[in-house]
């Protein structure tokens, strides 16, 4: 592996985004994600191995988490790191030379305002090669289903924190597959299991966002 | 929470074991007001409903510790309130702060707020105020300052994921937002120690350090919570339903000697982190078992609970978390039955 390449994986692992973070300490006063990407650019290593840099960092962290040896603040700095790279791939993206593994369309579903649980499956997500278009909170089922009309083919996530939201959430799910029965919903949050994620007829349960990573995974393995 | 209960309370604290064993649930609006017939909105703006909810709770289920008992409050808007944020209540959901500090500059023009004047807090305290005759017409006293924690205010004002990325990103700025809120908290906590004497307890509830790594947690977490619960007060109560296990073997050093924890940890656990040095209140699943089970299913899972526990000191019987949505009257005194049979 280029060396720069592996520097850039082993930045998105620790959380180091740029030269002028602090975290984490003991890389303090170091080039980060976003000096590094731009010098492997620069040195013509093309965004394949790049964006595969990104993914390798990302699964490492993600890993490290669900064995409880990380925590949400080192996922969020990884995915923060990760998307100083994500900036710099964008052109290679708009101009088709690296494409994603598929579309994922997230929400956190109408009347919860919680953003947590959501913000850590789309970084997790995006950082596993995914598009994700994070349509934010209290999103309404209307909105996924323009959403869904935008995105063809996409798959959709749904995100709760409140119990008192889980009646919205089926509601959302009622909606997406009336108008759009082939697409493929997951859904994931503090008050949902696997039980209830059937009940209301999610295609998929999610206990975490590498759970979230690996149901997209299995659904559109990567090429 | 009567003179004999705050007695029991205090024993357990202390490690002796009461017989029939303690049963407690923290009930706030999640259930309250559902269980007693009203929406959520009217419990929060019709003073006499708060009151009547809470005296029937304590009529229908007087074995049980009502944790804080008579909480006044509105939500998670409650202290985020008093800071200035904007507050929806909708009619029958959970009322929710919105953010208020866009970028970490806005927290240097942060002002500490007055807890006599600001935000819902003056309500809070008046309602109590209000009640307070009929309150102990009842038997019961004021027994708990409450507050939210510093870092879950913290992730009210800025956005859970904005405040621990600035953690990480700019810890400097982090602590002068957690400075400004626990300077806020600590006046706060005594302003309803001042309002009520009879208070002897802190319930504070901070879910934001079970996000935490021990590192941060060391940090941000555990020299704010040592300075609040730094109160001449017999009972420092913490409730933190997200993951605990970084915290809990920390807990008696930050002063804590009750705590509620989530559901998806088992009291032995807890008991080998805290070194039994901390009363435990939980632990059956509050959704899945509590909310959503029929009377044998609360039964069998209380008995497991029980016949799991070689030592049934420092607990207080509870579900972990607080009281959810839907739980039925039939599902608690199943829960209280077999825990008082033992």
């Amino acid at each position: 592996m280029d060396p720069l390449v592996e520097k850039i994986s082993r930045c998105i692992e620790r959380g180091k985004v740029n030269l002028a973070s602090p975290y984490p300490k003991d890389l303090k006063g170091q080039e980060g994600a976003d000096e590094l990407t731009r010098q492997a650019l620069a040195a013509s290593v093309g965004p394949a191995p790049i964006l595969q840099a990104c993914n390798d960092g990302m699964q490492r962290i993600g890993a490290k988490f669900g064995r409880g040896e990380a925590f949400v603040p080192e996922l969020l700095m990884a995915a923060k790191a990760m998307h100083a790279v994500m900036a710099q791939l964008k052109p290679f993206f708009q101009a088709g030379t690296v494409k994603p593994k598929g579309q994922f369309v997230l929400g956190t579903v109408a009347g919860d305002l919680h953003d947590i649980g959501k913000n850590l499956v789309s970084m997790v997500v995006a950082g596993n090669g995914w598009e994700v278009i994070d349509l934010g909170v209290d999103v309404k089922p209307a909105k996924f289903l323009d959403s869904i009309r935008s995105h063809p083919g996409c798959i959709v996530g749904l995100s709760a924190l409140l119990t008192t939201t889980m009646g919205n959430m089926a509601e959302t799910v009622h909606a997406i597959k009336a108008q759009f029965p082939g697409t493929t919903v997951l859904v994931g949050g503090a008050p949902l299991s696997k039980e209830a994620a059937e009940k209301m007829g999610a295609d998929g349960y999610a206990p975490d966002p590498q759970g979230a990573a690996a149901f997209l995974d299995q659904l559109r393995p990567a090429a | 929470m009567t003179d004999a209960q705050w007695a029991t309370l205090l024993q357990t604290i202390k490690g002796e074991v009461s017989h029939p064993l303690p049963v407690g649930f923290i009930i706030d609006c999640p259930w309250l007001p559902n269980w007693y017939g009203t929406k959520i909105l009217d419990y929060f703006s019709n003073d006499e409903l708060w009151l009547q909810a809470n005296l029937k709770a304590l009529r229908e289920f007087p074995e049980a510790l009502f944790l804080p008992g008579f909480w006044s409050e509105y939500g998670m808007c409650t202290e985020p309130s008093a800071f200035g944020v904007r507050c929806n209540f909708p009619a029958n959901e959970f009322p929710h702060a919105h953010k208020l500090i866009r970028s970490s500059d806005d927290i240097d023009a942060l002002i500490v707020p007055d807890p006599r004047t600001d935000g819902l807090l003056p309500f809070v305290l008046n309602r109590l105020k209000l009640a307070q005759p009929q309150i102990e017409a009842a038997g019961h006293k004021i027994r708990f300052a409450v507050a939210r924690g510093p870092l879950n205010i913290a992730s009210y004002l800025m956005g859970t994921t904005e405040f621990l990325t600035t953690m990480m990103m700019e810890p400097e700025k982090a602590e002068l937002l957690l400075r400004k809120i626990t300077d806020f908290l600590k006046s706060w906590l005594q302003l309803q120690r001042e309002t009520f004497p009879s208070i002897d307890g802190i319930f504070m509830l901070d879910d934001i350090i079970g996000f935490m790594g021990e590192d941060e947690f060391r940090t941000f977490g555990l020299p704010i919570f040592q300075e609040l619960y730094d109160q001449d007060v017999s009972v420092r109560f913490l409730h933190n339903d997200a993951p605990c296990k970084t915290c809990a073997p920390f807990l008696p050093e930050m002063g804590v000697n009750l705590f509620n924890m989530g559901f998806d940890i088992t009291l032995n656990e807890l008991k080998a982190l805290t070194q039994n040095r901390v009363t435990l209140v939980g632990n059956i699943p509050p959704r899945d078992v509590l909310a959503s089970q029929d009377e044998a299913g609360v039964i069998r899972t209380t008995r497991a609970l029980l016949d799991s526990l070689p030592d049934k000191s420092r607990v207080i019987f509870s579900c972990g978390g607080g009281m959810p949505p839907g739980v039925s009257s039939a599902n608690i005194r199943a829960f209280i039955r077999t825990v008082q049979a033992g």
